[in-house]
């Protein structure tokens, strides 16, 4: 792959992200900063951009979405690896999905 | 809780009544999040849900969401409901429907049987409102978990960390297991 084609693949990202996010912000603004783990300002400012603006923002050699999991324990325990006592896929997802909700509202309460 | 009597307030009832319905909720939720009449709300709930609602106590005690299995379900909607209040100022009871919404997406999407139905949900966040529940840390992967409000913070391991000896070997299908 080509540099040039990496640079439109990043493009393609950063739009499809933008568009999912604009759209859900829009649709229901609380649930959207659930799903996207954005902060309120972020939303807002997000929501309000034109499709000029997205796309103008799009065009760039970064990926504008961040990894969420920014943990060893929730990454392990989405992957399943490195579990002692309960290895269950599902059981374990939903173990990743209580620390994750956990830790968003951890920071949300350290940002206000 | 709507206070003044408008046709707008009204109105916002009527859709949160249909909202909650349609989720699953009895009448009693509904007598006490709307300030809409017994009769009306009850020629409502058979206009959407097409039959009587289910008669009957609603589930009064708190022993339900300290079990294990009920206990992951009911963490995971507090957390939700914790996140959806902390960062957008919601009414209660929309922050209910719109938590328990997103429980139900992640029931299905992991394919597990929701335990957790919306009449449990609104139980127990007034359980917490009214500190008979509340959210503690495991002090193993510092996730918080539904527990009495006397639970030694310092100690506590979740569900998760440390599964009780008969966890996950019901036979239902649906339910969590351990391996």
């Amino acid at each position: 792959m080509d540099n040039e084609q990496l640079l439109a693949e990043i493009r393609e990202a950063n739009l499809t992200y933008l568009m999912l996010a604009q759209n859900l912000i829009r649709k229901d603004r609380a649930e959207a900063l659930f799903r996207l783990g954005l902060t309120e300002e972020a939303a807002d400012l997000l929501g309000m951009l034109s499709p000029a603006q997205l796309l103008k923002i799009a065009s760039s050699n970064m990926l504008l979405c961040r990894f969420r999991v920014d943990d060893d324990l929730v990454w392990n325990l989405l992957t399943n690896h490195n579990v002692k006592k309960v290895d269950n896929a599902t059981t374990t997802q939903l173990h990743a999905s209580i620390l994750m909700a956990g830790r968003f509202a951890d920071s949300v309460a350290v940002a206000h | 809780m709507a206070t003044a009597k408008s046709i707008l307030g009204e109105s916002r009832d009527i859709e949160r009544a249909v909202a909650l319905i349609q989720l699953g909720a009895r009448l009693q939720v509904l007598e006490y999040e709307t300030n809409l009449s017994y009769e009306r709300l009850l020629r409502l709930y058979k206009e959407v849900a097409g039959k009587s609602p289910s008669k009957g106590q609603l589930p009064f005690s708190t022993d339900w969401f300290l079990t294990w299995q009920p206990n992951i379900h009911s963490s995971l909607f507090l957390n939700i409901h914790e996140y959806l209040s902390k960062s957008s100022e919601l009414e209660e009871i929309d922050a209910v429907i719109k938590a328990f919404r997103l429980y139900s997406e992640q029931m299905q999407a992991s394919q597990v049987e929701p335990l957790l139905s919306i009449t449990r949900a609104w139980r127990l966040v007034k359980f917490v409102n009214s500190g008979m529940l509340t959210l503690t840390k495991c002090s193993c992967c510092g996730g918080h978990f539904v527990t009495e409000p006397y639970e030694n913070a310092k100690n506590y391991v979740c569900g998760l960390c440390e599964p009780p000896a008969r966890a996950g070997k019901g036979s239902a299908s649906g339910g969590l297991r351990l391996h």
